[in-house]
């Protein structure tokens, strides 16, 4: 094969592992400091992307038509509405469910899902029917060969690894990560030291969600168009992805969305034929890594305890 | 008990319980300033619940907890260390994936000064040079009497006023355990008030001011350690 296609897969499947790495970060941040998998966090990504392109919409109507600043707006809008939801959800779902068994938070995050994707598809203008959503970055390109090298790609890439490096710097560096730390090792421990509870929990779950805000936002740059379904898909990659990695883990969180975006192009590569199922083969691979390491690629080993 | 030293903590009829088992019934205790005080009782009898309902993590159904003039009973736990309480829990609770000096630095959450924390840190670590040594290790690879030090260093960066201490010598070695009395000294000399957890009678008797013990969750004597050695319901409460 040409490796000028070669490329093209490549950065395509980097692309896509940037934003699955971005909302297996959700997920393994949720279950590091409550021990919950909260299934709605791929509607939440829908919602991000929605709200981008309702900001875009307003903003274009007041007329501001400036692509940079456009941009800069919807992202920070959309992060900061979609944290927030984040943190009600967290407020009036999670918190109140803790006490009931974790089957029960499973399925009513689950139906909590379907009630934002639905309320898209119901509430947001035509929300049925995929929206167009504006090219706004700079599309210049070089080409090499077969190979088409975008800015906007380069862009959008460089700004997820920033987010990603940021919240990485974020829990490792700040007082604030070390209290998310602290918790998710050890609540109880962790309230005695002074920390408030609720309130780490409520920026944790504020906190991915913007994350899978960016996410939203970035697939629709990406791809030029959304759908109020989405985010099931992404939701359930992510979930893998983080599942993968060794839930709980940040790293791993990161290697398993990249990964799987590594077995989809491996996939779509290998099986040009039939690229229609390299989903199936990337699934299929992550079934037999977690036959392999159940408990995920990067384990957690400090139970040697003297 | 002296009338000349004031109560910083008063603890008046206090009941705690679990989902349906009660275990603290009726508890009235007080801690002096500037003082050790000791609760003994045999396993099971109540010790770490009255610790837990002293930190808000089991708050009491019913009674009060005076603290320097607050009233903890129904404040949350971040709220309660917030007045001056701080506490090196049973089976140390280090935080096993954070390093040393992170396990130290979240005891001082709540202190906004960096500079503070910062010779907090070096007190800690004048204490327990071994602490120096290694930093950057992750708690949960060290040693138990390694992460004892880990979990006391951590009790004090909060300075606290009033240090809650749960069953230190437990598994530990007995030269440890002989050294872990003698730091709770050296503490309590520089000015905190202790609150000591303990199973270990003569030892635990050598070192404090005042004593109570509990049985079955509920407290059944009350004396200065002299008192407490010859009375019956320590025996009772331990060989009983
Ligand atoms: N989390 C809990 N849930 C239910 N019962 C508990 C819990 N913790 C302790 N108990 C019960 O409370 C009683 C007192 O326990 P505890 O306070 O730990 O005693 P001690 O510290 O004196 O050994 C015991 O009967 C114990 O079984
Ligand atoms: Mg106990």
């Amino acid at each position: 094969m040409d490796i000028g296609f070669l490329a093209q897969y490549l950065m395509n499947g980097l692309m896509l592992g940037m934003m699955y790495a971005l909302v297996a970060v959700g997920f393994t941040l949720f279950f590091g400091v409550l021990d919950v998998i909260k299934f709605s966090h791929g509607d939440v990504l829908t919602v991000g992307a929605f709200t981008a392109l309702a900001t875009y919409l307003g903003l274009e109507q007041i007329g501001v038509t400036d692509p940079a600043t456009q941009i800069l707006v919807m992202v920070i809008v959309s992060t900061v509405l979609i944290g927030g939801l984040g943190a009600v959800i967290a407020r009036t779902v999670i918190l109140p469910l803790r006490s009931a068994p974790p089957l029960n938070t499973l399925l009513i995050t689950l139906m909590l899902g379907t009630v934002l994707r639905e309320a898209v598809r119901l509430f947001y203008p035509e929300g049925g029917n995929p929206k167009p959503f504006p090219a706004l970055l700079p599309t210049d390109s070089v080409t090499f060969g077969n190979f088409n090298l975008r800015l906007d790609n380069v862009l959008m890439f460089g700004a997820g690894v920033l987010v990603i490096v940021g919240t990485q710097w974020m829990l490792n560096r700040t007082k604030l990560g070390l209290a998310i730390r602290a918790v998710a090792q050890d609540e109880e421990t962790a309230k005695t030291m002074g920390i408030n509870f609720n309130l780490i929990v409520f920026i944790t779950f504020a906190l991915g969600s913007a994350l899978a805000a960016f996410a939203g936002v970035m697939n629709g740059l990406y791809y030029n168009e959304i759908n109020f379904g989405m985010g099931l898909l992404l939701g359930v990659i992510g979930f893998s992805a983080a599942i993968v990695g060794g839930m709980g883990n940040l790293y791993g969180a990161i290697l398993g969305g990249f990964l799987f975006a590594a077995l989809q192009t491996i996939g779509a590569v290998a099986l040009p034929f039939a690229s229609a199922y390299k989903d199936v083969f990337a699934f299929a691979v992550v079934i037999a890594i977690m036959a392999w390491r159940p408990t995920g690629l990067i384990q957690e080993k400090v139970s040697d305890r003297v | 008990m002296s009338n000349s030293s004031e109560t910083l903590l008063r603890v008046s009829g206090v009941y705690t319980a679990y989902d349906k088992a009660d275990v603290l019934q009726d508890v009235n205790l007080e801690a002096q300033a500037g003082k050790i005080t000791c609760l003994l009782g045999s396993n099971g009898s109540g010790k770490s619940t009255l610790i837990r309902s002293l930190l808000g993590l089991t708050p009491p159904n019913k009674g009060s907890i005076l603290f320097d003039g607050i009233e903890l009973s129904g404040l949350p736990t971040h709220k309660i260390v917030e007045t001056g309480l701080s506490c090196i829990p049973e089976g140390r609770r280090v935080f096993p994936k954070l390093s040393v000096e992170d396990n130290l630095k979240v005891g001082a959450y709540q202190e906004k000064d960096n500079t503070v924390v910062a010779s907090r840190l070096k007190e800690v670590y004048d204490t327990f040079p071994r602490l120096a040594d290694r930093k950057g290790q992750l708690a949960g690879t060290m040693s138990g009497g390694e992460q004892a030090m880990v979990s006391i260093g951590r009790g004090l960066m909060g300075a606290p006023k009033l240090l809650l201490i749960d069953e230190p010598s437990l598994g530990l070695s007995p030269l440890f355990v002989k050294e872990n009395f003698n730091i709770i000294r050296r503490i309590n000399e520089r000015g905190i008030t202790i609150f000591l957890v303990e199973q270990n009678v003569h030892q635990t008797l050598a070192i404090s001011d005042y004593g109570y013990v509990l049985s079955k969750g509920s407290v059944v004597a009350s004396g200065t350690p002299s008192e407490l050695s010859s009375t019956k319901e320590v025996h009772d409460a331990y060989f009983g």
